[in-house]
């Protein structure tokens, strides 16, 4: 097929031609040339503008501090993907898609912000009070607000509250700190009235926010965080697949590996004997009717 | 640990806002808490041990020592259980109906990641993403089959109702599983024969029949049932989740797209990075603009802060106008005013 596109469609992201690659009117090469860095480029990606010097500062400082957050869920899935030693990009593909509705949900924080800034400016509310009706109706609801809590920085994660304050520092702290900042205060108010324990603010409550103040749609947020971890999942991969050994089961190994046989807890049916084909269709029927199969169907 | 000099912390680090104090901060690992059981892969699917792998409480040697095959090996792993023979059978002819679709999304998938010469694993992996909510919505389509049949189980909408329900709200969605996509194709609707034939169309298939008779009386363009609808009615009334059809599915597809795999690196090139040219014509972006000097920079570049509300929305309605931005698309998230309360 030589150079032809393998699919033809209209893109007013960037065109590419045998003499150079154009994204969002910027020649990328000419940017590179200039001294942009690749901060910069993202606010040309994702938004078609070039950043002022605080908002690519404000970026660096954001993606350098979540880049690396050791043991998390992603950084697990790399190391197991890369035990059964497929290519690397297989270990790293399974890293970044491991950020779900638990681990790392940018996108839903970011809309959850905008629906509740839409509805003060359509209300007639302020960001402080609308930040306490948000508090209230996701804990009245019992459920959890995005932005909060994290199972291993049991003290407050701590990359959040700097990142705020470096926010701050940089003059790049719009409606969305605000809100986040109003967020912080009624949630730890309530939950101090209600005599509950203290729950921190994540790393999307205050990056999160960040990338929202600094232009980025919800989507386009989660796919800078997501994507700026898949270099720490690359490297936790790599790590394995170098110094670690293939399977993680080896008992020549002085630490218990992961997948050692002893790691492993059945909770499952009790051991039962293999029907034989002859007995197959009266042992299936009865196991149909007396249903205790189904409290074991996933 | 110990030679560790006491430094004067960089930048905000001393904020009194800030939530613990950052100069007096525990150094090294935490140590293995001993008051709780070790660390164990938990599961209910399987154990194994150094002679034997258990899946569901059955030996799986023994099992296919006892000639059980793959399809029943399914059954073991998702249901726990053995399947009568009627349901093995059928659970392989879904099986071999869902192994290959042509050029669809898995298979071009698979032989765009096949042009940059990587592993087939790496491709067949891509052909099981290309399972959604559109294309293989075997999960969304299940669990509104699962919604419409439940209000008729529980007495909340007579049959009729919730079938009129089920076409009213669904009937442009994707994963509806009735379209105009199978009126030459006879594969969908012989699913149904085969398992009426064989005695497994239990609850799901009589409704969705019911479903697609009203549809094709209701909706003014022809349509009929379709391949995810059979699959995806069929495979529930043999016992299994939508969760577990649609993973079952996908991977049963990605032996195709292994197959698109190897054609593609038999027949066609590999491709070189910064190979693919994307021609000018098909580009609307913004203008061609010279990069402004980082001195010309801070008279250029405007910030996206905003002070106001007002200000935050005119700055977004902006960026909509910018495709790819993201600012256009908006995820609905749950409505903490309509949940009931959970304690």
């Amino acid at each position: 097929m030589g150079r032809e596109p393998f699919f033809r469609r209209k893109s007013s992201i960037s065109y590419k031609t045998e003499e150079k690659t154009v994204v969002r009117g910027y020649d990328l090469s000419e940017l590179a040339e200039k001294g942009y860095t690749f901060c910069d480029a993202l606010f040309i990606l994702f938004q078609g503008r070039i950043p002022t010097e605080a908002e690519e500062k404000m970026l660096e400082y954001e993606m350098a501090e979540f880049l690396e957050h050791s043991m998390s869920p992603s950084a697990a899935s790399a190391i197991a993907v890369i035990s059964g030693r497929p290519m690397l990009p297989a270990a790293v593909a399974a890293g970044v898609m491991t950020f779900g509705s638990a681990h790392g949900p940018g996108a839903a924080h970011g809309y959850m912000m905008n629906k509740y800034l839409e509805r003060a400016l359509k209300e007639g509310k302020s960001i402080d009070e609308i930040a306490r009706i948000c508090v209230d109706e996701y804990l009245d609801a019992g459920r959890p607000i995005m932005g909060f809590g994290q199972p291993q920085h049991t003290d407050g994660d701590p990359r959040a509250e700097p990142t705020h304050i470096k926010q701050e520092e940089l003059k790049v702290d719009g409606v969305y700190l605000k809100f986040q900042r109003a967020l912080e205060k009624h949630f730890y108010a309530r939950r101090e009235r209600e005599g509950r324990k203290y729950v921190a603010v994540n790393m999307i409550g205050a990056g999160n926010t960040v990338l929202a103040d600094l232009g980025f749609s919800p989507n386009a947020a989660w796919c800078i965080g997501t994507l700026t971890r898949g270099y720490s999942c690359a490297a936790h991969a790599l790590y394995t697949m170098k110094k670690g050994r293939a399977w993680a089961a080896s008992k020549n190994e002085p630490m218990v590996q992961m997948l050692d046989l002893s790691m492993i807890k059945y909770v499952g049916p009790e051991d039962r004997p293999v029907p034989t084909q002859e007995e197959r269709q009266e042992y299936a029927k009865k196991q149909l009717e007396e249903g205790e199969y189904k409290k074991w169907v996933i | 640990m110990g030679d560790m000099k006491k430094r004067k912390l960089p930048g905000n680090l001393y904020d009194p806002r800030l939530r613990f104090d950052y100069e007096n901060r525990e150094h090294g690992t935490v140590p293995t808490d001993t008051t709780r059981e070790p660390f164990k892969w938990v599961s209910a699917v399987a154990y194994k041990n150094v002679h034997r792998i258990v899946a569901r409480g059955y030996d799986t040697t023994e099992l296919v020592e006892a000639g059980y095959g793959f399809a029943d090996m399914i059954f073991v792993d998702f249901q726990a259980r053995i399947p009568l023979i009627e349901e093995s059978q059928m659970l392989n002819y879904i099986l071999i109906l869902s192994l290959e679709d042509g050029l669809s999304s898995p298979a071009a998938i698979s032989r765009i990641v096949a042009k940059s010469n990587v592993y087939l694993t790496q491709s067949a992996g891509a052909s099981i993403l290309a399972f959604g909510h559109a294309y293989g919505a075997f999960s969304a389509f299940g669990n509104m089959l699962n919604k419409y049949l439940i209000m008729v189980e529980k007495g909340k909408k007579d049959e009729s109702q919730a079938i009129d329900e089920m076409i009213e709200e669904n009937r442009e969605k994707e994963y509806f599983g009735i379209s105009d996509l199978m009126l030459k194709d006879p594969a969908a609707k012989r699913i149904f024969e085969r398992a009426k034939k064989l005695g497994v169309a239990r609850k799901y298939i009589p409704f969705m029949e019911k479903v697609v008779k009203r549809a094709k009386e209701v909706i003014p363009n022809p349509v009929d049932l379709d391949m995810l609808g059979g699959i995806g009615a069929a495979m529930m009334d043999l016992g299994f989740t939508p969760e577990a059809t649609w993973a079952i599915i996908a991977v049963t597809r990605s032996y195709g797209a292994g197959a698109h795999w190897l054609e593609e690196v038999e027949r066609e090139s590999f491709l070189k990075y910064g190979e693919t040219l994307t021609p000018k014509e098909d580009y609307d972006g913004p203008e061609e603009r010279p990069v402004p000097s980082l001195e010309e920079r801070s008279k250029i570049a405007k910030p996206f802060k905003a002070e106001t509300l007002e200000e935050w929305m005119r700055k977004r309605e902006e960026l909509k106008k910018l495709y790819g931005s993201g600012h256009s698309i908006v995820e609905e998230i749950e409505d903490p005013r309509k949940l009931k309360e959970k304690k």
